[in-house]
């Protein structure tokens, strides 16, 4: 029954880190930048959500949605005016300009926010939904809900509409795309402002478990990118799938393993599937 | 060939008055004072981003994760000093070897890999490590971190001294010892080898370079260096914790950046970029501290974008532009 429960645990963490997850494999995908800053958005949606609730009394579920716009914006701006400048540059200058992007990220929040812990007060906070000798927390449940429906709209915006179409054609062949028309350079911005604001929404929707702090991105940068090379980067299906897996690996884990343990168990998937499978467990990259 | 003549004596006339005026230095100086502590931290970290040069510059493979080693070197042998009362100079040795072993086994499955994931793989590794530090206390101390044992006499088998002029030269060797080091392998067939890898690995493995033996062995020295660093660095500042030993901004990031700055893949790189980067955080610290935690940082984080965004090859590069444009 434990087990059972650890993976029920799993699995409501889990839908979060695929949908933080998304938008990392999504910019990789399109772009192939590994947005080194991903986890800093997290950071950005969060505080964005807690004062959605310290100043207006929003519910961080509904704060997200914020978070996601102000996300957007910031990230159709660092498209614009930043990544798109190294796009041709050397692997390296890529690297370190997402790197310079997450130290800027993390000392803007150290200064604007200061370094104590943010958290909310929700009033279901404390509930807990129970069925046949399982017990589900209720800001889980809501979080990974609210994962669901994000992960259904990227899925719906990316495979039934013609933008999602001109994404993906763009992700396959630049050039083909740029001859039907396809203006490449806005496809990217958008591709990487909605990623960033996707991570950002994510940051939303956990805050009512979790607390904001100017570290909180290096807590995630290291899960987001375990969530990611499961599932092959660019992989928008596995990411979901890689997101529910480090859930669940790391809710069992921690039945059989002590706490000191349980990075080093997220670490040995991570290295283990980068050297054995560097194209992800899922298979075929569609980015 | 009369300016012929005057460049086979320019370089050795240069060479001998930098040293004159590198080991005068110090004494010129308070022996305790703030200035001779920047110099010897700025040879630590120039020896620093030397190794890290051998395996980013030569071989192209961007580490994140070079705190690793750093710490690993530290944790080696300040954990012997206490427990064992080890001389901190056999720590010396003990720190390279555990860094290099742990290098060797983390180039296993990682050297396959290429750009980003590299950075992925070794990014993540020195998380773990600093994680697995920060909350294995029996062992390491946890988040309060390891004290060198004080003694009030030091003296030199305990690597502690009144004045600061030792550190400095100990600095200096280090310095001098990666630099011969990246430079004898630059020049020997290992160092070819690297750069065809760099260039081409398919077609290197195709005329016969052993690409597991090649990349092990670079992997191996550079960690090995690093890890001596981190023993040189502790007994240095007598104290250190799990997020500054393995920190990812101001270790394993601050290194490649230094060798950015000063150019990757050149022999002077790491000293050009350390004398530019250290002076000017020295800086920012004394004047924007005051105004606040992060607003140093802040600006380091600034000077990196618009580092990569002017010109990614570096300083060299840079003025060679410059000086082209100028006609000179």
């Amino acid at each position: 029954m434990a087990l059972i429960q650890a993976i029920l645990d799993g699995l409501m963490l889990g839908g979060v880190y695929s949908v933080i997850s998304i938008g990392l494999t999504l910019v990789f995908g399109v772009i192939s930048i590994v947005n080194f800053a991903q986890a800093q958005f997290l950071m950005i949606g969060m505080y964005v959500a807690y004062y959605a609730w310290a100043v207006f009394g929003i519910d961080p579920i509904f704060g997200a949605l914020l978070s996601f716009a102000v996300a957007f914006v910031i990230g159709y701006l660092t498209q614009q005016f930043l990544i798109s400048k190294v796009l041709k540059a050397p692997e390296v200058a890529q690297i370190f300009l997402t790197v310079g992007l997450l130290i800027v990220l993390d000392n803007l929040a150290l200064i604007l926010f200061g370094s104590e812990f943010k958290s909310v007060q929700t009033p279901y906070q404390n509930e807990s939904i129970e069925f046949g000798g399982l017990i589900v927390s209720a800001p889980y449940a809501i979080s990974f809900c609210a994962s669901v429906v994000a992960g259904l709209g990227v899925w719906w915006l990316l495979a039934r509409t013609w933008w999602g179409r001109t994404v993906r054609a763009t992700s396959q062949d630049r050039m083909a795309a740029q001859l039907i028309g396809v203006n490449p350079e806005k496809i990217y911005r958008i591709t990487f402002a909605l990623g960033v604001a996707l991570t950002a929404f994510g940051g939303g929707i956990i805050l009512p478990y979790l607390t904001a702090s100017p570290s909180v991105g290096e807590q995630f940068g290291v899960l987001m990118f375990t969530v990611v090379v499961l599932g092959g980067l660019g992989n928008v299906m596995g990411a979901v799938i890689g997101g529910l897996a480090v859930g669940v690996i790391q809710s069992v884990s921690s039945l059989f393993l002590p706490i000191q343990l349980q990075n080093l168990t997220l670490f040995c998937v991570f290295i283990l599937t980068l050297a054995l499978k560097p194209e992800g467990l899922i298979g075929r990259r569609t980015g | 060939m009369k300016s012929n003549n005057l460049n086979t004596y320019a370089k050795p006339s240069v060479i001998l008055l930098a040293s004159v005026l590198v080991c005068l230095a110090p004494f010129c100086v308070s022996d305790q004072g703030y200035a001779i502590r920047v110099f010897t931290l700025l040879f630590l970290f120039a020896s620093m981003a030397q190794s890290w040069n051998i395996v980013g510059g030569l071989a192209n493979q961007i580490s994140l994760g070079h705190a690793a080693f750093f710490g690993l070197g530290a944790y080696t042998s300040t954990l012997l000093l206490i427990h064992f009362a080890l001389s901190p100079w056999l720590g010396f040795l003990a720190g390279m070897s555990v860094a290099g072993l742990t290098g060797a086994l983390l180039s296993l499955p990682t050297m396959r890999l290429r750009g980003h994931y590299f950075a992925l793989a070794t990014l993540a590794f020195a998380e773990v490590l600093r994680s697995i530090a920060n909350t294995w206390s029996s062992l390491t101390g946890g988040p309060v971190g390891l004290s060198v044992p004080f003694s009030a006499e030091g003296g030199l088998a305990l690597m502690q001294f009144k004045s600061g002029v030792p550190f400095y030269f100990i600095m200096l060797a280090m310095f001098i010892l990666s630099t011969f080091i990246y430079k004898q392998i630059s020049q020997r067939k290992i160092g070819y080898e690297l750069r065809a890898l760099k260039a081409n690995p398919a077609s290197a493995q195709a005329i016969g370079i052993n690409v597991t033996k090649t990349k092990i062995l670079a992997s191996i020295i550079s960690a090995s260096l690093m890890g001596g660093c981190g023993v040189l660095f502790v007994q240095f500042n007598f104290f250190f914790d799990p997020d500054s030993i393995f920190s990812l901004v101001s270790i394993s990031i601050r290194v490649a950046l230094i060798c950015i700055i000063g150019g990757i893949g050149t022999v002077w790189g790491p000293l050009i970029g350390a004398c530019f980067l250290l002076p000017l955080e020295e800086v920012f610290n004394s004047t924007l501290s005051a105004k606040g935690a992060g607003i140093s940082q802040l600006a380091y984080g600034l000077i990196l974008i618009a580092i990569i965004l002017v010109e990614p090859r570096g300083l060299q590069a840079l003025f060679g532009r410059i000086s082209k444009k100028l006609g000179i």
